[in-house]
């Protein structure tokens, strides 16, 4: 148990590799919100579910470096590495059924629920300041 | 980092000499007494969860008759010796629950996994007494809320043990939907903490501290399953609390992810809108469906080692068995949607759950035939034991038959909801894993206390359970293709269920005998305890594993001195002409490989 | 079988020491922020599935954009949001640092990031909490939501509570983190890892810490951004 086994077993890149993830992790922040704002202005949904797509990749490489490098999974042994990331497979099948699942329950209720699909077509008028008391009634 | 062998060692040595009786036996951090609180605790609710069993078929079988002895026992929930309807879904949501989470989760592997881990890879304790003891607590603390929830004015919760919205979010649904379904919360999630501190020392136990010399292949198959029922559980119940979370908010601070609009008569409509029921039905499935794997991988390991050590044969097919395993734990978690093919599931979806969960025969057919092909020419030896393990292997495969007919979308819109389905998962899940637990329980016995269980009591537990297991729940398989809804009060109102009247009767008689049985069992238990039989040598079974070289009974540490060192898998029964080969026993040089 | 197929791996599984080289403590770490990553999960896979099978929904630029101290009707969308993600970056780059500090047995070094981190915890906590009442007195709570879909029809009331339930849980992870790396500091100024000769205690914290960022990255994504 000696203090410089420990360090050796989980030497990394020390402060340069730190200062370069944390530079990494910022610009990916900075090109997430130009791609919000940018999003802003746009309605076309193609469009739209493009840029949210790009997100969502740059969220998942935001991901990559916290655990990779400041949680120094990647300097852990390779067992290690795979007992961690081969169980989070789980949630490709997890979200596709659940997501799946709740669209199809949206098509139904559309097609069954005429209250449901009426609600979803009258606007609301101004702030909604109806709504909100109707809610708070509760 | 790798003396952590050491660091216990001394650790349980200082422990060993100032041991009063509250460290002993009440916060005791010594896995083996964890084992036994746990295994104690599973059979007084198992006896209990029985008892509702008994009153419920009671109910079903003789709906006409009155049993004034009900009223003296359950006052307003059984007026004129009549249980009322409200008592009857609150004995069977609490039986459900608690089988299913305190008796084989908690029960089994609670007790086997805190028992046999460190004995069998060959450590001093779990990597942390401290959490294991804490788990311990919580499932205790879980307990006595659960029980507590019996004393409320309206009762326990009543809308069935998967809690379904919107009887589990409106407290006003049923009886049992308020203070009852408060209590069910805390409840369970307390339990979920406990299964999660101890999953969680399972796993670092089997990874980090084997003995020298005891690689990953060659754990018995029980260390193996264990692992992987701890796996499923750290990341399966997690799931579970962030359904109930959102339930505590559909509950408490009207939120609406349960409930969309609902119209009560004479109320209105509630303020609820925009919420899917389903959503609960994924996430509980999401945990429910691996739940059916933990409770069974623990009862497959241990049968697994029994019919081997029993047979005086290797294992058949021991890395097939871990193949299978493992194919298991991963299906385990893609097949959640197959309890609700009738929900409103999308019809696809449904569509592709049915192949992933055809997928699960096959590893189990590995299983099964790997059993059978361990007995065959086996030297057997019919120890009580021995024949609840075979037992098992023959109630997993007429209650996982009819799984195939069940996981079909197409067949399941009608059976879903009736007494096949009740037979199916008592048969595969229920009685399967009791039956591995009683294997567990006979086989290691002598280990856990130093004494023998009585055969002759053994031997009348055994026939008259698995007799009574087939006839209480055969029968139902043919109640429910005729279409008899599970859940229901009475069926004498209805002109086509009349038919089965007897047949309903014949089952709750015989489910009393074997209720029966069960209490000479916990007769032979504590009575063995006390006055059983003196085990006189280190190693009864003459068996290969670990456990059966530390003294007759271990103090806090197992081993006196140095823990052996492991040459060897532990499945070398008749190897060279030799009975048994112990894994301390090095490889010698004429030996033949295997 | 078992010795053929042993031959061939390495001797870190052979028994009698950690297959991964680490101690059990750092490994149960890891399985514990594995399992609450699926409790995490499940809440946003939750929201997900609401979201989809819902007509409509609002807009998060509509919703989250002002600003502590501007005037009330400004439309500073997305930047106070981002002011939040980058305290708690850097609070996981400082916390990053006293692991490393810890590593080099520096105890000073340890002290001096520990209260960084614990500073940007709270920083976090207290935008946090200034975000939630601003929320509250626009009239959105749990059961309760004041604004309007995209397309100016009426928003269901899961809008709000998914958001403050999952960031809700959020921050009481962050809450705990703080009291964990509060008692980090103590036992650090109590010299105890100097006693014990190593800070190992400081990585599992710095895990849970990190694991805390992470979750971020996440809600951060699927509330503001998508």
């Amino acid at each position: 148990m000696s203090h410089t086994a420990t360090h050796e077993a989980h030497s990394g890149g020390g402060t340069k590799e730190i200062i370069k993830v944390t530079i990494i992790l910022s610009v990916l922040t900075i090109v997430e919100l130009i791609l919000g704002f940018w999003m802003m202005g746009i309605t076309e949904p193609g469009f739209r579910l493009a840029i949210k797509g790009t997100i969502v990749i740059l969220m998942m490489a935001k991901a990559f470096y916290i655990v990779a490098y400041f949680m120094h999974l990647k300097h852990e042994v390779k067992n290690l590495i795979m007992t961690i990331c081969v169980p989070l497979f789980l949630f490709v099948w997890f979200i596709t059924a659940f997501l799946y699942d709740g669209n199809s329950f949206k098509t139904l209720r559309n097609r069954y629920d005429k209250h449901f699909k009426e609600q979803s077509t009258i606007k609301v008028p101004a702030k909604a300041e109806g709504h909100s008391e109707k809610k708070s009634a509760e | 980092m790798s003396n952590e062998a050491v660091l216990h060692d001394n650790h349980s040595h200082e422990h060993a000499h100032h041991d009063t009786f509250i460290t002993k036996y009440v916060f005791s951090q010594d896995h083996k007494m964890i084992a036994k609180q746990f295994l104690i605790t599973g059979m007084i609710w198992a006896v209990l969860g029985g008892f509702m069993s008994v009153l419920f078929r009671l109910q079903l079988g003789y709906p006409d008759s009155s049993f004034p002895w009900m009223e003296d026992l359950l006052g307003k929930w059984a007026k004129g010796g009549h249980i009322t309807p409200e008592a009857y879904y609150a004995l069977v949501t609490t039986h459900g629950t608690v089988l299913v989470f305190f008796v084989l989760t908690a029960g089994l592997s609670g007790t086997f996994a805190n028992f046999l881990i460190p004995l069998q890879i060959g450590a001093r304790d779990m990597a942390s007494p401290f959490m294991n003891m804490l788990s311990y607590w919580f499932f205790f603390a879980a307990s006595i809320i659960m029980m507590s929830s019996f004393f409320v004015q309206t009762g326990p919760f009543s809308g069935g043990w998967t809690a379904y919205p919107p009887l589990s979010a409106l407290g006003d649904a049923s009886p049992g939907s308020k203070s009852g379904m408060d209590l069910w919360i805390i409840s369970m999630a307390l339990f979920v903490v406990s299964s999660l501190l101890g999953g969680l020392n399972y796993i670092a136990t089997i990874l980090n501290m084997r003995t020298k010399g005891m690689s990953m292949t060659r754990l018995p198959l029980t260390i193996w399953a264990l692992f992987f029922t701890a796996v499923l559980g750290v990341l399966s119940f997690p799931v579970l609390l962030s359904g109930f979370i959102l339930l505590i908010f559909d509950r408490n601070f009207g939120t609406s992810f349960y409930l969309s609009d609902i119209f009560v008569n004479g109320v209105g409509a509630l303020p609820n809108e925009g919420g899917s029921a389903i959503l609960f039905q994924h996430l509980f499935w999401f945990l429910g469906h691996p739940e059916v794997y933990i409770i069974l991988l623990p009862a497959m390991g241990m049968v697994s080692e029994i019919l081997s050590v029993n047979s005086r044969k290797p294992i058949f097919g021991y890395m097939a068995m871990i193949g299978s395993l493992f194919a298991i734990a991963i299906l385990a978690f893609l097949v959640w949607a197959h309890h609700m093919f009738v929900t409103g599931l999308n019809p696809f979806l449904g569509s592709v759950f049915v192949l992933l969960t055809l997928l699960i025969a096959v590893p189990s057919a590995i299983k099964v035939f790997n059993w059978l092909t361990t007995l065959w020419r086996g030297n057997i030896r019919f120890t009580p034991g021995m024949l609840f393990a075979i037992g098992f292997v023959s109630l997993f495969i007429s209650g996982g038959l009819t799984g195939i007919w069940l996981g079909n979308s197409a067949l399941d819109i009608h059976l879903h909801d009736t007494y096949f389905v009740v037979a199916h998962f008592h048969i595969v899940m229920g009685v399967a894993s009791m039956f591995g637990m009683f294997a567990g329980i006979y086989h290691w016995f002598p280990k856990m206390y130093g004494k023998y269980l009585n055969n002759t009591l053994g031997y009348i537990h055994f026939w008259v359970t698995i007799a009574g297991a087939y006839m209480i729940f055969w029968p139902m398989h043919y109640e429910g293709l005729a279409g008899m809804p599970r859940r229901y009060y009475d069926f004498s109102i209805w002109e086509s269920f009349k038919q089965f009247q007897d047949l309903n009767r014949f089952i709750s008689v015989v489910s009393i005998m074997v209720f029966a049985v069960q209490l000479l069992f916990l007769f032979n238990f504590f009575y063995s305890i006390f006055k059983g039989r003196k085990v006189t040598t280190l190693n009864p079974w003459k068996s290969n594993t670990l456990e059966w070289t530390t003294p007759i009974n271990p103090g806090h540490g197992n081993w006196v001195g140095e823990i052996p060192e492991v040459y060897r898998w532990p499945y070398d029964y008749g190897k060279d002409g030799v009975d048994f080969t112990p894994q301390t026993t090095p490889v010698g040089e004429e030996e033949s490989q295997h | 079988m078992s010795t053929t197929t042993t031959a061939t791996t390495t001797n870190l599984w052979g028994g009698g020491k950690s297959p991964f080289n680490v101690e059990y403590g750092k490994l149960m770490m890891w399985y514990f922020l594995m399992s609450d990553a699926f409790t995490f999960g499940a809440f946003l896979i939750s929201y997900g599935t609401i979201r989809f099978s819902t007509n409509g929904w609002p807009d998060p630029n509509e919703v989250f954009r002002s600003f502590p101290f501007a005037a009330e009707g400004v439309h500073a969308p997305l930047v106070f949001v981002s002011v939040m993600t980058f305290i708690l970056i850097i609070s996981s780059v400082t916390m990053v640092l006293a692991v490393q500090a810890g590593q080099n047995m520096d105890k000073k070094a340890v002290v001096r990031n520990l209260i960084l981190t614990i500073i940007g915890g709270i920083a976090f906590l207290s935008c946090q909490a200034w975000e939630w009442n601003h929320l509250f007195h626009e009239g959105a709570w749990w059961g309760r939501n004041p604004f309007m879909n995209a397309d100016g029809t009426a928003s269901s009331t899961n809008f709000t509570n998914y958001f403050f339930t999952i960031t809700g849980f959020h921050g009481f992870h962050v809450f705990s983190g703080v009291i964990i790396n509060i008692i980090m500091l103590i036992m650090t100024l109590a010299d105890k890892f100097e006693q014990r000769g190593h800070y190992l205690m400081i990585e599992k914290a710095g895990l849970y810490w990190h694991f805390v960022d992470l979750v971020w990255v996440f809600v951060f994504t699927c509330f503001y951004l998508i």
